[in-house]
């Protein structure tokens, strides 16, 4: 973390992280991928049955979710079977303790400033 | 979820307000190019020379106290300010709703019920 005064902005929100949390703005997604969780492997039609959505728009939200990195499929005969993956969301985390980290560098710029104005 | 941080600034609440909301001040240790309008409604251009730009409403206004922005992607930052023997402590609380909800998430889909 580049520290002193006018660090840049990490708002430029990484690409990846950014498809993260694009992913899980979904109500229908977070379930989703909460549901996956909980029971391990499931095929969209498993979970279709869960949630008050068709087979149709569980296949399309999985596919955003695997394309976010949160979940994973596989083909075994006629179905694909999703599990979860947790590593995009330590990467999430991750990036959160950078703004954090972030702040720390701005507040030790405007220290600095005060600093300087009542020299 | 959310971020917070404070500082002791060795200047009285006065002065302290003034480097947090003034453009001037703020462009010697927010961002490049700031324009704010520091009222209730008022709006926040802060420029990043990495061409990084963000958009801010101010929220609240408490003068010497309390100054509450929120970003264009809905996020919020609230920066307090309380006297202190050594000057003024200043605490900024930053949260997201994406952040909320990706984070929540992660506590549940880390440790799923066995």
């Amino acid at each position: 973390m580049e520290h002193g005064a006018r660090a840049p902005g990490v708002r430029n929100v990484p690409g990846r992280v950014e498809q993260i949390f694009g992913a899980l703005a979904d109500p229908s997604r977070r379930h989703l991928v909460e549901r996956l969780a909980d029971l391990g492997t499931a095929t969209p039609t498993q979970l279709a049955g869960e949630l008050p959505i068709t087979r149709q728009a569980v296949a399309k939200h999985l596919a955003a979710l695997e394309q976010a990195g949160l979940v994973r499929g596989r083909r075994e005969g006629r179905n694909t079977v999703y599990r979860p993956d947790p590593a995009p969301l330590r990467e999430a985390a991750r990036w959160l303790d950078l703004v954090g980290a972030q702040w720390d560098a701005r507040l030790a710029a405007l220290a600095d400033h005060v600093e300087r104005r009542r020299a | 979820m959310e971020i917070e941080r404070e500082i002791v600034l060795p200047v009285p609440p006065e002065e302290a307000w003034e480097a947090l909301t003034e453009p001037e001040q703020l462009e010697e240790w927010f961002a490049n190019d700031v324009e704010l309008d520091a009222r209730p409604g008022g709006v926040g251009v802060f420029r990043w020379d990495d061409g990084d730009v963000r958009h801010a409403v101010v929220e609240t206004v408490e003068e010497t106290e309390r100054l509450v922005l929120r970003w264009d992607d809905d996020g919020v930052v609230e920066l307090t300010l309380v006297e202190h023997p050594d000057g003024t402590r200043v605490r900024v609380r930053e949260s997201s709703p994406e952040w909320s909800m990706a984070l929540e998430l992660r506590a549940s889909a880390m440790c799923p019920v066995a």
